[in-house]
């Protein structure tokens, strides 16, 4: 490696660094927690069968898992202003990698919702509670035990796919890779030094995942 | 009376008319033993009697208040249920709470019970089904008998009118059996109410105030345990009961 290669990646690493922590790091908290609210809301629905809604969330579901990311990035960002609806780059991202999330955590959580005994509801109702109370004190905090492996994949999935983001103008690090490479021209050195933060990011999140099955196994395996 | 149900009926859609005429009256201090072949209706009745199941038509009377089984309103479902206990034949505990917070549960989230009081009272509970040694025990460490013994005191803890039954002891190893068995006994000899659906006729024999024999969504006859063992003079009734004495 030459002399120059190296002072370019040492002077670049806080510069790409930065727009993670700023950007990547929001748009991916925000994206999925809010994609977890909207899962949660979907396969509760599809769980308790309420009649109509529950196609619709279905149609959802078909609808985002079956079209890319980068194509409904577009449709929004793109798109949407052709018929006067236009949107700021980072909201939108929040909002369409949320919507992506939520389609695919939804369906994660309906399958860990109907792996837990059924019995558990009724046996809710009989010493008093309501279903929404039996859902909410027994049979979610079992399920989101239960899916917390796949989830935790989904998040790692989801702070690479924010790249995707760079498209629709967020100057997160992928965007911030591209120019500071326009510059200077060491594509080789420079996407991987983005790809190595990219790791980073990665291994610090599936540490805190084996954390989390860890505290959540705490009674047990049935 | 504590409990009287008229007419109660129930059909499914796959299974036809499981309960065809149901009638059970229910007095303070009864313990209920309801037996029969297999698919005679009777996990389904006591299912209905709590709601699990919705009955399609009937009355019911219960701590002196009617209700038409046509329409009845959620939240009279849920007030009648706040006075009764039902154990299941699988426990049914909540996996994600220890023993104790399994107890406290129904007192604490459906009661708005202070949480102290709760804890109290599921220990006592505890106690008197034999486990105040496994109070913070999550389910999966506990034996099938001791994990029924739980869910008994869970159905006990909230001093219910009435307990269900629902064949306590059919998921159970025979010498787990019996200490569930004997929990039960006791609970019975203490006055408490009971319906009980069970397959063990010698306890039935032993703890019962009435035996209830059901058959084809029916309850064909209702009498004390002597009248019932001695005087039988129903083929059907011979026939069950010699079919259990070969097993």
């Amino acid at each position: 490696m030459t002399e120059r290669v190296a002072r370019i990646l040492i002077e670049s690493f806080p510069k790409i660094l930065l727009p993670g922590l700023k950007m990547t790091v929001p748009l991916t908290v925000l994206a999925f927690s809010l994609g977890l609210v909207i899962a949660v809301i979907t396969a509760l629905i599809q769980y308790v069968k309420i009649p109509v809604i529950k196609e619709i969330s279905r149609f959802y579901i078909w609808v985002v898992r079956g079209t890319p990311l980068l194509v409904q990035l577009f449709v929004v960002f793109y798109g949407l202003p052709s018929i006067g609806i236009i949107t700021q780059p980072f909201p939108t991202a929040v909002l369409v990698f949320a919507i992506n999330e939520g389609a695919y955590a939804a369906e994660t959580i309906r399958a860990a919702l109907e792996s837990i005994p059924h019995g558990q509801l009724e046996a809710g109702l009989c010493v008093g509670m309501t279903r929404a109370q039996t859902m909410r004190r027994i049979i979610l905090p079992q399920a989101f035990r239960t899916a917390v492996p796949t989830l935790g994949n989904e998040l790692i999935s989801m702070v690479k796919d924010t790249s995707l983001a760079a498209n629709i103008t967020v100057m997160e690090m992928f965007m911030t890779t591209q120019r500071i490479n326009s510059v200077y021209y060491e594509p080789l050195a420079l996407y991987m030094e983005v790809g190595l933060i990219y790791l980073i990011f990665s291994t610090v999140l599936t540490k805190l995942q084996r954390l989390a099955e860890k505290k959540l196994a705490s009674y047990g395996r049935r | 009376m504590i409990l009287e149900v008229k007419n109660m009926k129930k059909s499914f859609p796959e299974a036809g008319e499981v309960l065809k005429n149901i009638n059970l009256s229910v007095d303070k201090g009864d313990v209920i033993a309801v037996i029969g072949p297999s698919g005679g209706g009777k996990t389904t009745m006591l299912r209905c009697l709590n709601f699990l199941e919705t009955p399609d038509s009937g009355t019911m009377i219960f701590d002196g208040a009617e209700y038409d089984l046509r329409n009845i309103s959620k939240s009279d479902i849920y007030s009648i249920r706040k006075h009764t206990g039902f154990v299941f034949q699988n426990y049914n505990l909540f996996l994600n709470k220890t023993a104790i917070q399994n107890v406290a549960e129904g007192l604490v989230t459906a009661r708005k019970m202070n949480k102290k009081e709760a804890r109290a009272k599921a220990e006592l509970a505890l106690t008197n089904v034999g486990l105040a040694d496994r109070l913070d025990y999550y389910p999966n460490r506990l034996s099938g008998g001791q994990q029924q013994r739980v869910a008994i005191a869970r159905a006990m803890a909230t001093d219910p009118e009435i307990i269900y039954f629902d064949e306590p002891t059919s998921a159970l190893d025979p010498e787990l059996t019996r200490e569930v068995l004997d929990v039960i006994r006791r609970l019975a000899g203490e006055g408490r109410t009971m319906v009980v659906v069970t397959h063990e006729l010698e306890f039935a024999r032993n703890i019962a105030t009435r035996i209830a024999f059901m058959e084809d969504g029916e309850i064909v006859t209702s009498s004390d345990p002597e009248t019932f063992f001695s005087s039988v003079n129903n083929e059907r009734i011979e026939q069950f009961l010699s079919n259990i004495k070969i097993k």
